[in-house]
């Protein structure tokens, strides 16, 4: 493993979007920065732009309004990146799937990496999802490569 | 000073040219925990800073206009160029020139796009300038007043610390490290890990290995600034690289317990305090 | 041969002016100019030749008849020009201008009838202070002229005027290079002060060109603000050929003068540089420098960078040694250091860019000031430095916006956004002018840090303009430089439609630029170290150029000396982006908008609330809060106006 793969798995950087969650899934997200679990122990800080991002950490169902800022703030993210649904609605739209506003999960749009389950998951739960979306760019990035 | 490139020096400059970052990168790392401590948590391991540089070294390269990298690296080459002129004890007024400049490469880089977000950080990193500028070449002027000359090699011959002679102008010049090193209550251009200020300011556009390339010169400014506090103290110069260590610990601390001030605010503070102890100091040594 | 050369570099241009008015046709007067231009680059070329030859001073005596001739057409002509200015006063019902005038001619009346000065032998003495004068009104003079060739073609285009008044542009800006020229050789004052007063004249007729109530305005407030000047003048003169019994301007301007500082001598000097203030505009006279940017550009230029300003600064340098050391020194220098502050200050709040470049000048102009106030040969050094490199630099500028605001219609900061894709060529040329106005390697930035180094020893009061007003630079330049930079990925450039003659100018003085701050080691070496050395100043400290660079007391006090390091630094940045984009081209991404962007890839439009689709707009800041022209002009020009004062209160 090369020393650009090693720091990969060792320094990402997140970027959170609030699609049409509840909330109760971004406070969870939240949590995991506060000194209880430390995020930052992994390597990992939640920045707030898209450029600097290598997992987008994604809240909520996807509704019809906010489908192109999702898709926007993705496609600015530079390869590899990875995308993490967090929570039951991001992952299948949740309660709110048969709204009349909701596409449906994120995967509708995006191409997901690691689903998160949960109303609401654990923080620990978010962490480790992260950590598996790790080993995925990795692979993406060698994929990439060939 | 007619043979600068002699064997020596190329030797010392190649050497301080790769141990800069270096050390640079480790001091970030310590900051990280220290403050992660502060803040009651444990925080990354100390190699943090590299894993996060050697990460964005292996990003995409993405751009929003294809003029960036050029002043990404203008902002790289002439911190170097700084630290080149440091360890050849060259002028030290051209030295916090030579910096200005690096830091309008980055200001123009971060002008250059068309980002809202980059721009306003830009404009801020200017007023900062504005601010710290004068206290910073004030120091210079200071330490000529004690050791007659500009030159770096100077202050090795005078056996008296400067500190004796230049008390308030050390404190300021710490204060407006603070500024310099873009630390709370002066992080409005851009801001540092966990923090958030205009997305991420200045720096908004640069992704990737631009991105790298600024943090690797933020380490060079790191080593720099805090020789040029050890040059406070440069005889024996492990009490001044001590008094350098003890002053970074106190950046942090400030970074930690202070909040963000508005632009407004610290050039007033800079203004009036900065430059009015500085002079202080200045003007009583013409009088001695 | 000297007294050739120096009558075809005099009356030349005097010569060309009338032939532009005789033959009015486009064509030949346009290969006038061109003739002219080359001719007086190859007389500012034979007076370097004959100067080394001469080992660094020429004398010219003029002798018995030609010396009687002389002396009585250059008085004739003076009194013509009293007559003229009270005509100018009378046709715009200006009572004060009438005033001064008479209040300029009675006491030069008393001084040529009742005192009868002697006639100075050595009437002309070129030495290095005046070549590099002479070098920079004729070279960037004749490139601003070539300019003019195309710029005034558009501009009338614009006025759509129905008589071409080119012909009369043209005469004036060949009499201003001519007196010009004469200004800086002359070695009597009488003289010096008739062709000040041409200056004076040509600078009112050149900014009132236009004839619109706004430029005749401003030409007469500049008429105004120099007669003030003239009389200090004419006063100066009388009371130092009180003291002196002679005119010779060698005499005054020596060390040995200082011997004389018991006497009402001081006042003479104060006098005369009272007078330099008015001409180089420092605080509180800028109001006519400001106003004279209603004039066509390469008039702008003209007195902006080699003429007019630059005569004031060159009787201060030029006096330097009379005052050195002494109080009266001391004031001069904090007059121009406020002036440098007080100028960059409010360039900051500026958005217009022709006023930003006059704040800057006039902030250059008083940091020349301030380093001949300090007096010490590094910072007379600085000043001639800074006298050679911001007459380029600006010279440069100035072209450069009145070529931008032909191009875009406007001299605003703001519409400057994307020049690089409508006008890359002069966009380039800005930004590489602008450059050298701030930054190291480039002359400016070197006079800037020589300043400084100068005024430490000297005054702690100069020392802290001189360190904030350098500060303030920074920012407006940076700020500026921006926005001209601002550009989208891979945008279609467009190619501009440039005059021949608007693009040569331009790139010569560019390479102008350019080729003085590589070689700032030679000029000093050649140029600027033996003139202050010919000054015999005392002081402890002196610069030299070794290895390509600059140092003080050979490196010991302090020094600069790697300018070829930034030229491979410079190269090695443009380069390596350049080759990794041919390796692996860069992926285009959009700039972060809050994800809502539209598809536009320039990253302008965005999505607002209700489904919109707006224009980011992003503003600099200038500040005006606090560096606001309306706040400041008026404290400034109080404590500028006090800081005059008290130098009158010091002498007397
Ligand atoms: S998964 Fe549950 S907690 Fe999370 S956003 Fe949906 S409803 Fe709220």
């Amino acid at each position: 493993m090369g020393i650009i793969e090693k720091s990969r798995k060792k320094s990402p950087w997140i970027i959170h979007y609030d699609c049409t969650s509840c909330n109760g899934c971004d406070i969870e997200t939240l949590a995991c920065l506060t000194p209880m679990y430390d995020v930052e122990r992994f390597g990992i800080v939640n920045v707030g732009n898209p450029k600097h991002a290598d997992v987008l950490v994604v809240t909520g169902s996807v509704n019809k309004k906010n489908v192109r800022v999702l898709k926007n703030i993705y496609d600015q993210m530079p390869d590899p990146k990875a995308v993490v649904a967090v929570g039951a609605c991001a992952c299948t739209g949740g309660v709110f799937k048969e709204c009349y506003n909701i596409i449906g999960g994120v995967e509708n749009v995006l191409p997901v990496d690691v689903y998160v389950p949960g109303c609401c998951p654990r923080p620990e739960a978010i962490m480790d999802g992260i950590v598996m979306a790790l080993e995925k760019m990795n692979e993406k990035a060698k994929v990439k490569k060939k | 000073m007619t043979s600068i490139l002699n064997l020596q020096n190329i030797i010392t400059i190649i050497v301080a040219i790769v141990a800069a970052p270096i050390i640079g990168g480790f001091l970030s790392g310590v900051d990280r925990i220290i403050s992660a401590r502060m803040q009651n948590r444990y925080g990354p391991p100390i190699l943090q800073p590299f894993y996060d540089f050697f990460k964005l070294l292996g990003k995409e390269r993405i751009t929003v206009n294809q003029t960036q990298m050029v002043y990404v690296l203008g902002h790289l080459f002439f911190s170097i160029v700084c630290i080149v002129m440091l360890v050849l004890k060259q002028d030290l007024l051209m030295i916090i020139f030579v910096l200005a400049f690096s830091s309008v490469s980055l200001i123009m880089g971060a002008m250059s796009v068309r980002s809202p977000y980059s721009k306003i950080g830009a404009q801020r990193e200017l007023i900062q300038m504005m601010a710290y500028e004068p206290v910073l070449l004030l120091m210079v002027v200071g330490i000529y007043m004690t050791n007659k000359s500009f030159m770096i090699s100077s202050i090795f011959e005078n056996d008296r610390p400067l500190l004796f002679t230049l008390p308030l102008v050390f404190l300021t010049f710490i204060y407006v490290l603070t500024i310099k090193l873009r630390k709370s209550p002066f992080d409005f251009s851009t801001s540092h890990h966990g923090h958030q200020e205009l997305i991420k300011g200045l720096t908004t556009e640069f992704s990737g290995p631009q991105l790298a390339i600024i943090e690797l010169t933020h380490w060079y400014d790191l080593v720099l600034l805090l020789s040029l506090i050890s040059l406070f103290f440069a005889k024996p110069i492990w009490v001044g690289i001590i008094i350098a260590l003890v002053c970074y610990f106190l950046e942090m601390l400030i970074d930690n317990i202070s909040a963000r001030i508005t632009w407004k605010l610290m050039l007033k503070l800079t203004w009036v305090i900065g430059i009015g102890a500085a002079m202080t100091n200045i003007i009583w040594l013409y009088l001695k | 041969m000297e007294l050739k050369l120096l009558a075809v570099a005099i009356l030349l241009p005097a010569v060309s002016a009338i032939l532009c008015y005789i033959f009015r046709k486009a064509p030949v007067r346009n290969i006038i100019v061109v003739v002219t231009a080359l001719i007086m680059f190859a007389v500012a070329g034979e007076f370097v030749k004959l100067l080394f030859d001469n080992g660094g001073k020429i004398t010219i005596e003029l002798r018995d008849f030609a010396a009687m001739s002389t002396e009585l057409v250059i008085k004739i002509l003076d009194f013509l020009l009293f007559i003229y200015f009270i005509f100018i006063g009378v046709r715009l019902k200006k009572p004060l201008i009438v005033g001064l005038t008479f209040l300029q001619l009675i006491p030069l009346l008393i001084f040529e009838i009742l005192i009868r000065p002697k006639e100075v032998e050595q009437a002309f003495i070129i030495d290095y202070l005046s070549l590099i004068m002479i070098l920079l009104v004729s070279i960037i003079g004749p490139i601003i002229t070539i300019f003019a060739i195309g710029y005034m073609k558009e501009h009338e285009h614009h006025l759509h005027l129905k008589k071409s008044k080119q012909p009369r542009f043209f005469v004036i800006l060949f009499v201003f290079l001519g007196s010009m020229n004469a200004l800086v050789m002359t070695n009597n004052l009488m003289w010096l002060y008739f062709f000040w007063e041409v200056t004076t004249l040509c600078s009112f007729l050149l900014i009132s060109h236009d004839g619109n109530k706004e430029s005749v305005k401003n030409a007469t407030r500049a008429l105004l603000l120099n007669m003030l000047g003239g009389v200090g003048f004419i006063l100066g003169i009388i009371i130092i050929y009180k003291v002196k019994e002679t005119l010779a301007l060698d005499q005054i301007a020596r060390v040995e003068s200082l011997a004389d500082f018991g006497t009402i001598f001081p006042i003479g000097i104060g006098l005369l540089c009272f007078a330099g203030f008015t001409k180089s505009a420092q605080f509180p006279f800028q109001s006519w420098l400001l106003g004279a940017m209603v004039a066509p550009t390469p008039v702008s230029a003209l007195l902006h960078s080699s003429t007019m300003v630059k005569a004031g600064v060159y009787l201060i340098v030029r006096l330097a040694p009379a005052y050195y050391g002494t109080t009266l020194g001391k004031v001069i220098a904090i007059v121009g250091g406020f002036t440098f502050l007080a100028g960059s200050a409010i360039a900051i709040s500026q958005s217009n860019g022709k006023r930003v470049l006059a704040y800057s000048t006039i902030a250059n102009l008083g940091l020349i000031v301030c380093c001949a106030g300090l007096g010490n040969p590094v910072a007379l050094g600085a000043a001639i430095l800074l006298i050679i490199f911001h007459a380029v630099s600006k010279g440069l500028l100035f072209l450069c916006v009145g070529t931008i605001e032909q191009g875009i219609g406007s001299r605003d900061i703001e519409d400057m956004q994307g020049l690089m894709k409508r006008m890359p060529f002069t966009a380039v040329i800005t930004v590489i002018g602008m450059i050298s106005m701030l930054l190291p390697p480039f002359g400016v930035l070197i006079s800037k840090w020589l300043a400084i180094e100068a005024s430490v020893e000297r005054s702690p009061v100069v020392l802290i303009l001189t360190i904030l007003g350098s500060a303030f630079t920074v920012v407006f330049w940076a700020k500026w430089i921006g926005i001209i930079l601002t550009m989208s990925y891979k945008t279609k450039i467009q190619g501009e439609k440039l005059s021949l003659s608007i693009r040569t100018a331009l790139s010569i003085l560019f390479i102008a630029v350019l080729a003085c701050s590589v070689s700032v080691a030679p000029i000093f070496n050649k140029l600027i170290l033996p003139h202050i050395i010919n000054l015999q100043i005392v002081g402890d400290q002196y610069i030299e150029g070794i290895n390509g660079g600059l140092w003080i007391n050979g490196g010991v006090v302090g020094g600069f000396g790697i300018v070829y390091l930034f030229a491979v630094v410079f190269i090695v940045m443009l380069l390596v982006p350049i080759f990794m984009n041919k390796a692996k081209p860069e992926t285009m991404k959009t700039p972060y908008l809050c994800g809502e962007n539209t598809s536009d890839t320039r990253g302008i439009e965005f999505i607002s609330p209700g489904d919109k689709i707006d224009h980011v707009i992003v503003r600099n800041y200038y500040l005006s809060g606090v560096f606001g022209e309306s706040n400041l002009t008026l404290w400034t020009n109080l404590i500028a106006g006090a800081i005059i004062l008290i130098m009158f209160g010091v002498v007397i």
